[in-house]
């Protein structure tokens, strides 16, 4: 009997390690099989999820502190279809607060592919319609009614423009995909984005893992005065109308430091609705005329050809010249902008009544050798190296080019057969007002990145003239707008410059009826602070550029001054003699 | 002789009910000790969890605020921009300065002051921090960790 037990015993201890080996060696089947190879890939896919961190684009701000390019959270508004409980309530509201239709939505909600967890129904949706949906939602769950179901929200940032179209040529913008277009948006681009970084994030919070801090883009300040840019372009704008122009564009800059202290042309697009870009603009080089747009300036370019011809010490500003209204350069006779002589004239005389003949003689008594030597070093036909995108080259012609004729020696010396942007002429002209030194014009002031605070430094670019030269060409260029009581002049403060007034090249020769008005000026000449560019694009009421863009740099030299803080002379002077 | 001996083994053999609770106060000791073992462990992945989703919490919040933040900064600048700030003027009867309405006044030694955003530094240190281990890993791994730096 108990033997019998016993062999009972063990058969049943024997069945019952059978079974045991049994699901061990299917387990390890079953774990080693090709198929547990597929459930494990496919269980890590939901153990988490890869997440790309993008940081904050960095803010840009004017040199005052005045926030002019932020950011501000929007929403993508979406659909968890595991969740949806009601199709019909959601297309419903979702149509009514997003301006959408219902049948729009449903179809959306209900024709999506069955593989899609989530849809989205619209994004970039305002803060306020967000709230709204939400408010309606926790009204609804609060009565029991689960209707908005599976309904979210994914905050994400949008750049915004408090400043809306002020200095949009400066800044350009930025579209959805987080990529900038023209100006420092453009130029800074891969600064101001930052770098995303892509994390696996465990849904196990057991799993903790760290995700890596994200630093912000870099925030950058500018140069650029926004009051002044303001006053800049108010002043432009109402030039146009009165003038009658097309477009426009001024600059102010430091000419010690090559600071752009406001830029501002025409038309300008209001940045918090780019997408009218294609509306306002025919190409990009009209984004930002200032810098983008080369054109044949004028009498402008006659304190280069006059710089160099002192410098070179071809003329002194003594030297007399006999104008009888006409010279001939390489088998071409070129006249005065009236056809008149003019009698004899010293260098001061020359550029107060802007004779062409009186430029020719000089530019053909320098011979192409150092004249163009000269425009070169002045970096006519080169890049300022501005740091905004979309800069223009201009083109100045040489001995050797194939386009280039022994006249152009003649008319290149008051500014016909040049192109130039306004910025480049500004640059060069910073050697006259910048005792001979010669700046590179930038409007990026500081970056902020992580706590650190990287000043921008000025860069020279040459010495195209001597100190003595620059002074005493400022000199005559101010005794010439106070000798003709310019109204360019600005009272309480002594000015140089030197009016511009250039037909307009077409395939068949210059319009005689149309203009390109212009001005460059800078003060107070002892010591200066402010370099004004005006363009003034086809003025109907006047073509003259005394006439238009004088009095426009005078608007401007006022408003600078006050708003530098730049003390009259006499007072800056009662300061000094203390 | 041999039975001598016998009688020596017999006095020294413990009792069968002896053994048998040895046997079972071994057992018990392992139960015990993995008990206190797997609560050990229990205790440590729950900590680590809680401190997981606080963790995930607390990044939410930053994420949140920073958002605010942003919102807030760009809330004043449309408030302080050129054409509203402009806008209150009028409406407050100021007018725009002309020329010879100022009056100028030297003060030795005044510098004008930067603009906050340039004054402003913000501190890194703190986010630089790297997690603590004891946050993510498991008590098999710190113990792999103590084993494999010889107890250091």
């Amino acid at each position: 009997m108990r033997q019998q037990y016993a062999i009972r015993s063990l058969i049943l201890v024997a069945g019952l390690v059978f079974v045991g080996l049994a699901v061990i060696i299917q387990m390890i089947r079953i774990q080693n099989s090709e198929q547990a190879k597929i459930f494990l890939s496919q269980g890590d896919l939901y153990s988490g999820e890869f997440r790309m961190f993008y940081p904050e684009r960095g803010e840009i701000y004017d040199r005052n502190g005045h926030l002019l390019a932020g950011n501000r959270t929007v929403y993508e508004v979406g659909v968890s279809l595991s969740q949806m409980k009601n199709p019909e309530a959601l297309a419903y509201n979702l149509g009514l607060y997003l301006g959408l239709t219902y049948e729009d939505v449903y179809n959306q909600l209900m024709n999506s592919p069955k593989s899609w967890e989530y849809i989205v129904i619209q994004d970039y949706v305002g803060a306020e319609t967000v709230t709204s949906l939400q408010q309606l939602m926790k009204q609804m769950e609060d009565v029991d009614d689960n209707s908005l179901s599976g309904l979210g929200f994914k905050p994400h940032f949008q750049r915004s423009y408090p400043e809306d179209a002020l200095a949009s040529n400066v800044l350009g913008f930025v579209t959805r995909d987080g990529r900038g277009y023209f100006g420092i948006e453009e130029k800074y681009n891969d600064l101001l984005a930052g770098n995303p970084v892509q994390v696996w994030v465990p849904s196990d919070p057991n799993k903790a893992t760290e995700i890596p801090r994200v630093p912000n883009g870099t925030t950058l300040v500018l140069t650029i005065n926004r009051d002044l840019q303001a006053k800049v372009e108010n002043i432009l704008d109402k030039a146009l109308s009165n003038y009658g122009a097309e477009n426009g564009a001024i600059i102010v800059m430091n000419p010690q430091n090559g600071e752009v202290l406001a830029m501002a042309t025409t038309p300008r697009l209001d940045l918090n609705n780019y997408s009218s870009y294609f509306d306002i603009y025919d190409n990009g080089s009209q984004y930002n005329r200032s810098i983008g747009m080369a054109y044949e300036a004028g009498s402008v370019v006659k304190i280069l050809t006059m710089a160099a011809a002192l410098d070179a010490g071809t003329v002194t500003p003594s030297t007399t010249y006999i104008d009888t209204g006409s010279i001939d350069v390489g088998g071409i006779t070129i006249y005065n902008w009236n056809r008149e002589p003019w009698g004899q004239q010293d260098m001061t005389g020359c550029l107060q009544h802007s004779l062409n003949v009186c430029m020719a003689w000089i530019s053909t008594q320098m011979g192409p050798q150092s004249f163009y030597g000269y425009m070169e070093r002045f970096g006519l036909g080169h890049p300022t190296g501005i740091d905004l995108s979309g800069e223009a080259m201009g083109r100045l012609k040489v001995p050797g080019d194939t386009d280039w004729y022994p006249v152009d020696l003649g008319t290149n010396a008051f500014g016909q057969g040049v192109t130039i942007t306004p910025l480049q002429l500004l640059m060069s002209a910073s050697a006259i007002a910048n005792d001979g030194k010669m700046v590179t014009p930038h409007v990026l002031y500081s970056m902020l990145r992580d706590g650190h605070q990287y000043n921008v430094p000025s860069q020279y670019a040459g010495s195209p003239i001597r100190a003595e030269t620059a002074n005493t060409l400022t000199e005559m260029l101010t005794v010439s707008l106070e000798g003709e009581s310019s109204s360019a002049l600005v009272p309480g403060y002594r000015v140089a410059g030197k009016t511009g007034t250039a037909q307009i090249p077409t395939q068949l020769g210059y319009d005689q009826s149309q203009t390109n008005a212009s001005f460059i000026g800078w003060g107070p000449v002892d010591d200066p602070q402010f370099m004004i560019y005006v363009w003034i694009q086809r003025p109907s009421t006047s073509i003259w550029s005394s006439e238009t863009a004088a009095p426009v740099f005078s608007q401007v030299a006022e408003q600078t001054v006050i708003l530098l803080n730049i003390p009259p002379d006499m007072v800056r002077n009662q300061f000094g003699s203390r | 002789m041999q039975a001598q001996a016998t009688q020596i083994i017999h006095a020294y053999k413990q009792a069968p009910w002896r053994v048998q609770r040895q046997y079972v106060g071994a057992f018990l000791l392992v139960v015990i000790v993995s008990a206190m073992v797997a609560a050990l462990y229990l205790q440590v992945t729950a900590g680590a969890a809680r401190a997981g989703r606080e963790i995930q919490e607390m990044r939410f919040e930053i994420t949140t605020i920073q958002r605010a933040n942003a919102d807030l900064e760009t809330q004043l600048a449309n408030l302080t921009s050129t054409t509203e700030m402009e806008r209150r003027a009028l409406e407050l009867g100021f007018r725009p300065v002309k020329p010879g309405e100022l009056d100028y006044v030297a003060v030795p030694g005044f510098v004008a002051p930067e603009p906050a955003i340039l004054l402003a530094a913000e501190d890194v240190t703190e986010y630089s921090l790297p997690l603590p281990a004891e946050y993510s890993q498991s008590l098999i791994e710190w113990f792999d960790e103590r084993v494999k730096s010889g107890g250091y």
